[in-house]
Formats: structure tokens, C-alpha cells, sequence
């Protein structure tokens, strides 16, 4: 355990509102190009990053995006993006996951504008990531997306 | 006892006791110096009282010495705070100018807006920018919309889609919508999902959309009865 945390590092971002979606996005990015990751999938780690931190300012009451740059030491590295808020949960996460829908169910195409998204946020971070993973907690949830390098 | 055999030799005159209330009464308002002055000023009798005198002139002393460090702490702390207010400030205006840059629709030609996308496109991004270019149009009754997208190499399959939807939507307003700088990663992002692109244009820069409406413009023109304004057939 003391050996991965000698090898990653780990940055935090508090995410309060729309606007830290995009600055975090940015540094994702950015961390994500140094971290070895070709210039398209850096995109993605930023979409990804994006996509998760609008949902934190969304739904999320507050909240905090974790990037781990696992270096690996030696085998495969991963970057790792957390996204923890203390809102409530997601009632049903499959349905979630599904383009057009959030975690009550489908979205009215109607509400689109009102509710200000698409509902396919966790859809893009499922297509984008190579893994996805979603744990509750005593105080709200994390989701987790990994991509290997 | 050699105590017992000593004498009290305290002699307290009104004027000696009239001149420490006036020092204390000085230092009551903030007058430290002047409090101190008095009390040491006054060591003609060396005398118990005259010991009084002293231990109440180091007080205030001490006293003075804390206000003053109080007060320094004070401004220290004031003026930080005035530091984080602007820096605050600066905050929410930053957030302001992101608010107001995710979106930026430039009106580049009478009848003519452009959307120039650049960053991270999200799905809340690209709905937040449908409304907008909609609202937009009608607004300013745009005849032609430029999406740009020069700037964008990677979206997602159903941000993707909803781009070209997002440009079948402002024909059903009866503008005409360009899309330009499609980069061949999104190119392929659209065929391998099956999007429908009938009706939607595209070009391949900015400069092409540009030109291609002045062409489109022109051609009305020539058609139109004189006097009608360029742009806003």
C-alpha cells in the first residue's frame, strides 16, 4: 500500500458549481498527456472528467474529483478519476447508464433544455473509460473510472 | 520580631492619590504614555505607595504593549481579509467569463452566426449550446448558423449525435446550419453510429462555411427585387 502511494500521484478538485467542470477538465487533460496518455485519449480522460464533475455540481449537494496517476512501477500504469459527492444515491444504476436516461428513469426529450443535459453523461463515462466502477457510501456515493495507459 | 519593631512609614496625601487616578484615567483611554509618565513621575517619597505606583505603572505598560500587538493583529488580519475578498472577486468574475466563453455566439455577417466550439464538450455543454444557438437565432433571425468544431478532436458518440441534431433543429427554425472543421476522429464517430446526415451541411473550415454563404447570399440577391436588404432574405 505504501509502495502505490510512492509511485501515483494524487490530486484533488473541489467541485462546487458548473464552472469547476471545465477547470478541471482542462488539468485533467493536461495531467493525463503528461502521464503518457496519447493526445485523443487524453480528450477522453477530460470528457470523462467533465461529464462526472457536472454531475457533482448537478445532483451532487458537494463534492471532490480525485485524478490518480499510478505510475505502475513497472507493470501497466492508470490513471484513475474519482468522482465523490454526498448526495444522494443513484436509485437504479443501470438505468442511469442508459443513454436518454437519469437514475429514475427516461428522460422526457421535452425536459432536455429545462434540465439541462442530454442524460448521457454516465453513458459517455462507461463508453470512454475502460473501467467503471460505483460504490456507496455511508454519506452519498464515488464513481470511479480507470483508464490504463 | 524586626517587623513588629518597624513603623509604617505611608504617608497617602489626596494630591498622591488624586494624581494615580488621573494616571489610571488616562490609560482608560488608550493615553498609556502620559499614565506612565505620571505614575513614574512621581518617586519623590520612596515609600510602600510609591511601590504601588511602580507595580501599577508596569502594568499598563504591559497593557499598552498587548493592545498595541492586539492591534497590529487586527489590521494584519483586516487587511488579509480585504486580499481574500478581491481574490474572491476575481473568482466569480473568472467563473462569469467561463460561463459566458462556453458559448461564445458571434453574429460574424448580418444574418450569419457563428458558434466556435473549443475545450471539453460535455453532454451538459452541448445542450446548454442547443438552447442557446436556437434561442440565438431567433433572436437576432439569423438566416445561416456556423458550428465550428475545429477545435474539438474527441466527443462522445451521443454528444456527437446530438450535434447533428442540434443542426436539424435550426433548419426546422428555417435557418441553414453548417458544420465545419470535422475532424476525421469525429468523422468517423458519426458513420460508425449511424447518424442520419441528410440535410445537415458541412464544410470543411470556417472560412469554407463563410464563403459558401456569401456564394448562397449573392445568388438571392441577384434574384431579389432591388431595395431588399442584403442578408436578411
Amino acid at each position: 500500500m505504501a509502495d502505490a502511494r510512492v509511485r501515483a500521484r494524487v490530486r484533488v478538485f473541489p467541485v462546487a458549481g458548473r464552472e469547476d467542470a471545465v477547470l478541471v477538465a482542462t488539468q485533467a487533460r493536461r495531467l493525463a498527456q503528461q502521464f503518457g496518455l496519447g493526445a485523443k485519449r487524453a480528450a477522453e480522460v477530460a470528457i470523462v472528467v467533465s461529464e462526472l464533475a457536472t454531475n457533482i455540481a448537478k445532483h451532487g449537494v458537494r463534492g471532490d474529483l480525485t485524478l490518480t496517476l499510478d505510475d505502475g512501477g513497472g507493470r501497466r500504469g492508470e490513471l484513475t478519476v474519482a468522482a465523490r459527492d454526498v448526495g444522494p444515491p443513484i436509485r437504479d444504476l443501470a438505468t442511469a447508464v442508459t443513454d436518454g436516461c437519469d437514475g429514475e428513469g427516461p428522460i422526457d426529450p421535452a425536459l432536455f433544455l429545462h434540465r439541462g443535459g442530454l442524460g448521457t453523461g454516465l453513458g459517455a463515462v462507461l463508453r470512454l473509460s475502460d473501467r467503471f466502477e460505483y460504490q456507496e457510501l455511508p454519506e452519498g456515493k464515488v464513481i470511479t473510472a480507470r483508464f490504463f495507459r | 520580631m524586626a517587623d513588629k519593631d518597624r513603623k509604617p512609614q505611608v504617608t497617602v496625601t489626596s494630591e498622591r492619590l488624586q494624581k494615580v487616578i488621573e494616571a489610571l484615567s488616562f490609560a482608560s483611554v488608550d493615553e498609556f504614555d502620559t499614565c506612565i509618565a505620571l505614575l513614574q513621575g512621581s518617586a519623590d517619597e520612596q515609600d510602600e505607595f510609591n511601590e504601588l505606583e511602580t507595580a501599577f505603572s508596569i502594568f499598563v505598560k504591559e497593557l499598552s504593549e498587548a493592545k498595541n500587538e492586539v492591534t497590529k493583529a487586527l489590521s494584519k488580519a483586516e487587511s488579509a481579509n480585504r486580499q481574500l475578498e478581491a481574490k474572491l472577486e476575481t473568482i466569480e468574475m473568472q467563473q462569469a467569463a467561463i460561463r459566458e466563453l462556453s458559448t461564445p455566439i458571434i453574429e460574424v455577417w448580418a444574418g450569419v452566426l457563428c458558434l466556435p466550439v473549443v475545450g471539453v464538450v460535455d453532454s451538459q455543454r452541448s445542450a446548454e449550446m442547443t438552447e442557446t444557438l436556437l434561442e440565438t437565432i431567433v433572436a437576432k433571425q439569423a438566416r445561416t448558423a456556423i458550428v465550428d468544431i475545429t477545435g474539438i478532436d474527441v466527443m462522445d458518440t451521443k454528444t456527437a449525435d446530438h450535434f447533428i441534431k442540434m443542426a436539424r433543429a435550426v433548419r426546422l427554425l428555417g435557418a441553414e446550419c453548417i458544420v465545419s472543421g470535422i475532424n476525421p476522429g469525429i468523422a468517423q464517430t458519426l458513420t460508425h453510429i449511424g447518424v442520419d446526415l441528410t440535410g445537415v451541411r458541412t464544410m470543411r473550415s470556417l472560412r469554407d462555411a463563410l464563403q459558401f454563404h456569401l456564394k448562397e447570399t449573392e445568388q438571392l440577391a441577384a434574384h431579389a427585387t432591388p431595395g431588399t436588404p442584403l442578408g436578411r432574405m
